[in-house]
């Protein structure tokens, strides 16, 4: 058990480099990788370099907009000078389930209507191809994939060569599922995503507030699940990014700062790096 | 032979030449033609079928020559005609091309006729009246005097009359007062006189439009696999792509023509979002685009010719991409939409578009990634909150609320009842005047029961019901505009577990009709 990391690491790169696949990142290397004192390690997991497999698991087809927006969050921090697409991709028959993506709205995640490209497409397979087709695309930022379904076709296989496509071309694959069953997947990442009750509005005491969502990571690495409830997290969605907010205070006396019109486009300089993209 | 029912009567509309010489004639009733040949074999007469055969046969002609029109001034099928402008040569001679032409029918068992003139009247009278004959311009006026008056393409009262009065050859019309003929027998007769001997212009439309660039390539033995038509496509791609990149031109469109043995023709098209002449990239547009039409390739008897043309060009000079220019990806991201619709179809892939309304469905249109059109300024005004995701059809849910504008206290969608804790609103969207007709049409409330709304824009641009730019049409059918029953009162509700969703009401209480509520949309 005292086996020093690094070493671990060099056999992994050294499997990697004969077996001519890329090294992939490891989330709970990803989550080392940033202690910043008096931060909780979640959140700055929230941003988390591309090339990964990501699933986001919400409980209900009712939750669809909280697990696109926390999607969209997450995605956001990805879009760079060079990458500056997000692609959706959603089986054209489960448009009227979940909904589609609303070009107005997604200007309160950040991202301008022409930033989305939405994919409709008719069967699993050639939405498998798009994605694959889109991953390999170096100007893309993120794929997500939206699935109101459970497919039997998206098995442990399809996922790990998703898995290894995102990290051999450095795109950032999301995979949006619904319900509480779980697959075996190859996915780095596995968020569960759930909404919970606003702020109030401090104009406004009967009206919603920011979006609020507590999210729990179930996943850190291939093959190791985390403990229900370890990782555990309430953020709301404001301009600057996700915002952590106290659990134990579930309703704040002094609720936040109202942030301007959410949806209004928002400054995608702030809280991503864009502005630093070489 | 073939019938048609003609005043009541089942007669005969055509007939080959063993029934003709049995004694059989057009018009006949057809009991009495079955009398005269007991072993008759009637086929019924399906105009539309045989247009549509012979149309599809006309485009295969398209292999000789590149403009091939069907002469529809007498029917509608049966007679083709080809310009042969600077094309005789590749068959060695006018003589040669029309043998060639008439022989391959012939050999297929089809009965045929051909003859070349000048102008297509000319033709179409050699062929009909003295088949074979190779007309130069010189002895056109000549040749055609000793034909009869029908070849002129006229009317079977104008040909009767005609010859009522002796005029039976065309060569009789020739001194004759114009103005006379044109009072008798209508005007038709000095045009179709005119245009046979080119004194006035005929237009030929082409079936295939006319490319200016095409790469072809010919088989000496017919090929029928996919794969085999894939390759012979990455060389006539890089054919073109020279052939393009002489003249400094790019397309943005290209089509692929595969003629088969057995007279059919198959196009294949594909789009790209900007011009192109990369030939990988193209050739790759078409293995996508061939994916696509699993099942759908047939290649009959085999393919004997593969024309790639290309479409929608541009000038795109070749240019050194500059040291200095940032590269922001956006020819990769370009050549990956062209791509994905090869395969997918162009409406798989769209992008959202916003419009200038405030009726929310229409604020923004899906349009296609490859056929982009400028934005519109006016369009993305400073909005309340909108949702993340929208219903292509909003759903009908039960709702308690305070009258008259209160938000819901209590909602049940999709059989699933919740307690609504938060609610804003309401932001109320008034139907848009100017489409009165069209936004009654999207708004009368169901009646009980029936729990649909008409699919909108944002469902599918496929269908699309009328655009916003066109101007509604008057619909009879609608009540007459009622703004107390098409407005509608949008809500965001938060539900006890957090859910926020996007309600509206549309019409007001105490309206001659109940309002009704929908859930159009979530938000995050």
């Amino acid at each position: 058990m005292s086996r020093p990391k690094p070493d671990l690491d060099a056999l992994r790169a050294q499997i990697a480099a004969l077996e001519k696949r890329p090294v992939l990142a490891d989330g709970a290397a990803l989550l080392a990788q940033k202690p910043e004192a008096g931060k909780d390690p979640l959140l700055a997991l929230l941003n988390v370099p591309p090339g990964v497999l990501h699933e986001v698991f919400a409980d209900e087809h009712r939750q669809s907009g909280t697990a696109l927006g926390f999607t969209l969050g997450l995605a956001r921090s990805l879009i760079a000078q060079n990458r500056q697409a997000l692609i959706y991709l959603q089986l054209g028959a489960e448009a009227q389930e979940i909904g589609l993506p609303y070009g107005l709205g997604v200007q309160s995640f950040g991202l301008t209507p022409d930033t989305l490209v939405i994919g409709r497409i008719g069967t699993l397979p050639e939405l498998l191809w798009a994605l694959e087709e889109s991953l390999a695309c170096r100007a893309v930022a993120g794929v997500i994939v939206d699935l109101a379904s459970h497919p039997k076709a998206l098995d442990f296989t399809v996922s790990r060569r998703i898995s290894l496509r995102a990290a051999a071309a450095g795109t950032s694959a999301f995979l949006i599922r619904y319900g509480k069953g779980r697959e075996a997947s190859a996915a780095r990442l596995r968020w569960h995503v759930k909404p919970e009750v606003s702020a109030a509005d401090p104009f406004d005491a009967g009206a919603p507030g920011n979006p609020r969502f507590v999210i729990e990571i179930e996943k850190l690495r291939l093959g190791q699940a985390t403990r229900t409830g370890q990782h555990h997290l309430i953020v709301d969605w404001t301009e600057n990014g996700f915002v952590s907010v106290d659990p134990r205070k579930q309703r704040p006396l002094a609720p936040l700062r109202r942030p301007a019109p959410p949806s209004r486009p928002l400054p995608a300089a702030l809280g991503d790096r864009l502005s630093q993209a070489s | 032979m073939l019938w048609e029912k003609i005043k009541g009567g089942m007669r005969i509309v055509a007939l080959d030449a063993a029934a003709s010489r049995a004694g059989l004639s057009v018009g006949q009733n057809i009991s009495d033609a079955r009398a005269l040949v007991p072993d008759l074999v009637v086929l019924e007469h399906d105009p539309d079928f045989t247009t549509h055969v012979f149309s599809e046969f006309a485009d295969w002609h398209s292999n000789a020559s590149p403009i091939v029109a069907v002469a529809d001034s007498m029917a509608p099928y049966g007679d083709l005609i080809l310009d042969i402008t600077g094309v005789a040569h590749l068959f060695g001679g006018e003589e040669k091309m029309l043998a060639t032409l008439v022989g391959r029918l012939r050999a297929l068992g089809y009965a045929t006729h051909g003859a070349i003139a000048d102008t297509v009247g000319a033709a179409w009278a050699f062929a009909h009246f003295d088949p074979g004959r190779i007309v130069p311009e010189s002895e056109l006026e000549t040749a055609l005097a000793a034909l009869p008056v029908e070849a002129l393409r006229l009317n079977e009262t104008q040909a009767a009359g005609l010859n009522q009065m002796g005029l039976k050859t065309i060569g009789q019309l020739y001194g004759r007062d114009r103005k006379a003929l044109q009072a008798r027998f209508g005007a038709s007769l000095v045009t179709r006189l005119d245009q046979a001997l080119g004194l006035i212009e005929e237009r030929i439309t082409p079936r295939v439009p006319v490319a200016e660039h095409f790469a072809e390539r010919r088989f000496a033995e017919p090929i029928g696999y996919l794969d085999d038509v894939l390759m012979t496509v990455r060389d006539l791609a890089i054919q073109l792509s020279i052939r393009l990149g002489a003249e400094g031109l790019a397309a943005q469109s290209f089509h692929l023509f595969l003629y088969r043995v057995d007279h059919k023709v198959m196009t294949l098209s594909v789009n790209a979002a900007r011009g192109t002449r990369d030939a990988g990239h193209i050739a790759q547009l078409f293995v996508h685009r061939s994916e696509r039409l699993e099942g759908e390739y047939d290649a009959g008897f085999g393919i004997d010719m593969i024309r790639l043309a290309a479409g929608s060009l541009s000038p795109a000079p070749d240019v050194q991409v500059g040291a200095f220019e940032i590269d922001d990806g956006a020819e990769d991201l370009t050549r990956l939409y062209d791509r994905m619709t090869s395969r997918l179809g162009p409406f798989a892939v769209v992008r959202s578009k916003p419009v200038d309304t405030h009726i929310p469905e229409r604020a923004v249109k899906l349009e296609p990634v490859i056929a982009r059109t400028p934005d519109d300024p006016g369009a993305l005004g400073d909005l309340p909150p909108r949702p993340l995701r929208l219903l292509p059809t909003p759903e009908p849910i039960e709702v308690i609320a305070e009258v008259p504008h209160g938000p819901p206290l209590r909602m049940v969608w999709r059989r699933l009842s919740c307690r609504v804790l938060k609610a804003s609103g309401p932001e109320r969207i008034e139907a848009e005047w100017w489409r009165t007709g069209q936004k009654l049409d999207l708004l009368t409330p169901p009646a009980v029961g029936e729990a649909e709304i008409p699919p909108q824009d944002h469902a599918d641009p496929n269908k699309k019901p009328v655009k916003p730019e066109q101007p509604a049409r008057h619909v009879s059918k609608l009540a007459s505009f009622d703004p107390e029953t098409t407005v509608r009162d949008y809500y965001i509700v938060e539900d006890e577990e957090g859910r926020r969703f996007w309600v509206f009401r549309v019409g007001l209480y105490g309206a001659s009709s109940p309002p009704g509520w929908y859930l159009h949309g979530f938000f995050a």
